[in-house]
């Protein structure tokens, strides 16, 4: 599954990259996820638990930050599994200034699998949207405060 | 698949209900048209399920000055075959009946149904063109919000821990206003890829008023502002209702699956768009 879209960050570039690069940040604004855990260069280890609806699942995963160029892009390698099925994806973020902000794009291919897949396929795409934009909502407040 | 273990409690009274929903991973269970499956498939475990689909007070149609109130565990069967709302509010009994199948309408209900707030349901289509509201109850308090505010995300609704659907009120529709729900359906679901609510009323030859709600496209249901701007005011031809359709979906984030792509999505609803507001008129007087 393709996804891809952008929003605006209210923040400058270069503390937009820094944001984004930041564990504690990413914790804090990835709905359902408590803390990262540092487990090598640019790698943690996460546990999400994620709640939409009637739908619920805890997910253990990894990210990965690759091929870091500040502050203009990075990408994002994410990979988690948990009972109801398991998401590998890999997504590039690419960072342009927007005045006093800055336009955060998203260009990734996701992978889903398991029963969430195998049922829930009319539903992955609003659900990864709404999973990022709950992200960046997170991640604009944070920029603010 | 069977469900992982859960308790189970049928309580009697509302309040009974709200008491059960203070712990912690309980859910409401009315119809059980989209949690069961759910629950089924190990997508949702919730520890405990607390049944208000056996509370008498929550099942009913009546109608009050301008409005119908219309009980949560009220079937989709009941709403589509009511007398009442067949009369007075067409629109949601049409959009009804478009619900799933005979059997999912003899048993979801239309507080489940909004309070899952699946993108693709389709009575939030009708609820949004008709400026419906809910009421909400929890253990100490009552609170009235239009479903414009109810409707929040993808999956997300206004509700607050601890809240409870109590009813939905409906305006009853004035006897010139025409209405129609025109739907596109994914057969093996029942879900609409793109549902239409319009409504419409004509004064002195020129549209009014033009009510348009769409479920299916975006990540949640909503009401097509730049349509009804575009029609109100015009005399409702073929080409009013073409170029008013074309900007249902301008500026939309579409959903895209499976079933239909995002730009076939867009497509779909500007066609239904314009078969709904040309049924519509051709009922109104």
């Amino acid at each position: 599954m393709k996804i891809s879209g952008s929003y605006t960050i209210p923040a400058a570039r270069e503390r937009a990259y820094q944001l984004l690069q930041d564990p504690a940040v990413l914790a804090k604004c990835m709905p359902g996820t408590d803390h990262l855990d540092k487990v090598g260069d640019n790698e943690y280890e996460m546990k999400m638990k994620m709640a939409i609806a009637s739908i619920g699942g805890l997910f253990t995963g990894k990210v990965r930050i690759a091929d870091p160029n500040p502050p203009e892009n990075f990408k994002l390698i994410v990979e988690g599994s948990g009972k109801i099925g398991f998401v590998k994806g890999e997504g590039l973020l690419t960072l342009s200034p927007q005045g006093d902000s800055t336009d955060v794009r998203y260009d990734g291919d996701v992978q889903v699998g398991g029963t969430i897949a195998g049922v829930g396929q009319r539903l992955l795409d609003t659900t990864a949207k709404l999973i990022i934009k709950k992200f960046f909502e997170k991640l604009s407040e944070t920029a603010v405060g | 698949m069977i469900a992982q273990n859960f308790d189970y409690t049928a309580p009697a009274t509302l309040n009974e209900a709200l008491t059960l929903l203070a712990k912690e991973d309980v859910k409401v269970l009315a119809g059980g048209m989209s949690l069961i499956p759910l629950m089924k498939l190990r997508l949702a475990t919730p520890g405990q399920l607390v049944d208000i689909g056996r509370i008498p007070g929550l099942n009913y149609i009546l109608e009050g000055p301008g409005v119908l109130r219309i009980g949560a565990t009220t079937t989709h069967y009941e709403v589509e075959s009511s007398a009442l709302v067949r009369s007075r509010c067409p629109l949601l009994a049409e959009a009804a009946s478009y619900i799933g199948d005979i059997q999912v309408r003899n048993r979801g209900t239309i507080g489940g149904s909004i309070a899952h707030a699946d993108p693709a349901a389709d009575y939030p289509a009708s609820l949004l063109a008709l400026e419906a509201r809910c009421v909400l109850v929890t253990a100490n308090k009552e609170r009235e919000l239009a479903l414009a505010d109810f409707f929040v995300d993808t999956f997300t609704t206004a509700l607050e821990p601890g809240e409870i659907i109590k009813e939905v009120i409906v305006p009853v529709e004035d006897q010139s206003t025409g209405t129609s729900y025109q739907k596109m359906v994914q057969p093996a679901s029942g879900f609409a890829i793109v549902g239409i609510a319009a409504r419409v009323r004509k004064s002195g030859g020129k549209i009014a008023l033009a009510r348009v709600g769409v479920t299916g496209l975006a990540g949640k249901p909503y009401r097509a502002v730049n349509v009804e701007k575009a029609l109100e005011g015009t005399a409702g031809s073929a080409t009013d209702i073409q170029q008013a359709a074309a900007v249902v979906a301008d500026g939309v984030d579409a959903n895209s699956d499976l079933h239909a792509s995002a730009d076939y999505r867009k497509h779909l609803a500007r066609i239904y768009t314009m078969r709904a507001l040309a049924a519509a008129l051709s009922r109104a007087s």
